[in-house]
């Protein structure tokens, strides 16, 4: 599947994700000019590659895209008062169900940013987990843009 | 299923209520693969019944008429996936479940774990919707495959219990359950009656008219007698013409008034045949047990009363009902 090598850096993005960030640390980022849009896969999810598991029923897909939309920003929300409470457990736990939703949609940079939050939430590595919630946080806006296009949904 | 376990004087061979095998649970807390598992299921035309977590499944599966196959997330709130396989395998009573584990986890430990929990296969997440379809069938396969042969024990187990000419308990069949009757009696200090039952002059309707028409004579005083018993009485073919009833309950007042109807019942009419109509009687012996904690007759001191009343009915004219009491 065509992946941008640059989404899946976190170095790359991490000045941009930075500005979701909950985290009382300084960021000096945020005189950067963010830009998000320009970021973006062009195609952060296979449209064609979802179809075709769905046995290429487009009905199914967009009612699969609503329950996305919706459940996918309170598993986020979860995960970030987890990471917030430093709960590593909670973190495996939201990280784990959020990469089973995007993984339905076939989004890979949403699912390596997911899948990269429950191994720190596993290894309890919790030092590291607002720099990689900041990361999903910013695929998710990516993939959630690109799919209220496709369902006509407005955000 | 036990002799004893069967309800009923004249059960039917028929197999029991078990679980459905066009419907399908689905268990997990993640709305959109339940969505996307229903929607596909409904449309392929089986039940759903959707659940959130492995509690609310365990509970649903636990219901008499219950989906037989079940498509369980691994993680689930409250008991998770590989744990209510293990319960679900070490407590189904008899009924199978066809168990098939939604897991994101792919490496080989996971399918090796998941397989031994009791999981009868996997799907992966996300998984493609044909090759759901395609699990599901050979699910229904192994279920249909089942319910099959546990028919067939079923049936088999009834024939092995029954007299196929009349359909009331065979010999070996209603001397069983008059010991468990005998048994129970003993814990309870209930009472219980026997009676022995002996179709009049029966050998001559063989010599008469042959033994094609003497069947037909002695199902039909079977059936007769089947119809004045209780719903909780046990009838059987105890040798030839012979019928041994087990009454549990039963004071040796009610016990004469039973027998009294199940000899009536033969008597009233005359059985149509293809020799004819054929007038039949028959001859009841009885006998009453009290049991008690300390002192209990034993079944075979109840048989070999009943026995002996039979005789007495039998030499003081036959169509009569005669009691013994135990000594």
């Amino acid at each position: 599947m065509p992946r941008d090598p640059g989404i899946n850096d976190a170095s790359a993005v991490l000045p941009d994700g930075a500005r979701f960030t909950v985290q009382e640390s300084p960021a000096p980022e945020e005189t950067l000019p963010a830009s998000p849009q320009t970021a973006c896969h062009p195609a952060p999810w296979s449209k064609s590659e979802v179809l075709d598991r769905l046995g290429e029923d487009e009905d199914l897909l967009r009612e699969m895209c609503g329950i996305f939309l919706s459940e996918s920003a309170s598993l986020l929300q979860k995960l970030r008062q987890a990471v917030t409470q430093n709960d590593a457990q909670a973190i495996m736990r939201a990280a784990h169900s959020l990469k089973g939703e995007v993984s339905y949609l076939s989004a890979p940079a949403a699912i390596e940013a997911a899948r990269r939050l429950e191994d720190i939430g596993h290894e309890q590595d919790i030092s590291r987990a607002p720099e990689a919630l900041a990361l999903l946080e910013r695929e998710m806006e990516c993939l959630w843009r690109s799919i209220r296009e496709f369902t006509g949904v407005e955000p | 299923m036990t002799i004893a376990e069967q309800s009923g004087i004249l059960h039917a061979g028929l197999p029991r209520p078990t679980g459905e095998i066009e419907s399908v649970l689905i268990a997990g807390d993640d709305p959109l693969a339940r969505h996307l598992l229903a929607t596909c299921l409904k449309k392929w035309n089986y039940r759903v019944i959707a659940v959130e977590n492995g509690l609310d499944a365990w509970t649903a599966l636990q219901q008499e008429h219950s989906p037989q196959i079940a498509i369980l997330d691994w993680m689930m709130p409250a008991i998770d996936g590989p744990e209510l396989c293990r319960r679900l395998r070490s407590h189904s009573r008899g009924r199978y479940f066809y168990l098939l584990l939604v897991t994101s986890k792919t490496n080989r430990k996971d399918v090796v774990e998941v397989l031994d929990a009791g999981a009868d296969d996997y799907l992966i997440k996300p998984f493609d919707v044909d090759e759901l379809r395609a699990r599901i069938r050979v699910g229904e396969r192994i279920l249909r495959l089942e319910q099959a042969l546990v028919h067939a024990r079923d049936a088999l187990q009834f024939e092995a219990a029954h007299d196929s000419l009349t359909g009331v308990w065979n010999h070996g069949a209603i001397l069983e359950l008059l010991q468990g009757e005998t048994e129970r009696n003993r814990r309870t200090a209930g009472s219980l009656g026997v009676m022995m039952a002996d179709l009049d002059h029966f050998k001559n309707v063989n010599d008469t008219y042959g033994h094609v028409v003497g069947d037909v004579v002695l199902r039909e005083c079977a059936h007769r007698m089947v119809a004045e018993c209780r719903g909780y009485d046990w009838i059987g073919r105890y040798g030839g013409e012979e019928f041994l009833i087990v009454v549990p309950g039963c004071n040796s007042a009610d016990l004469l008034v039973i027998a009294e109807r199940l000899r009536c019942g033969v008597a009233r009419q005359p059985i149509e045949t293809r020799g004819g109509l054929i007038p039949m009687t028959v001859s009841i012996g009885v006998v009453s047990g009290q049991f008690f904690q300390d002192s209990n007759p034993g079944y075979l001191a109840m048989l070999s009363a009943a026995d002996q009343a039979l005789y007495q009915a039998k030499a003081e004219g036959r169509n009569q009902v005669a009691a013994r009491s135990l000594a």
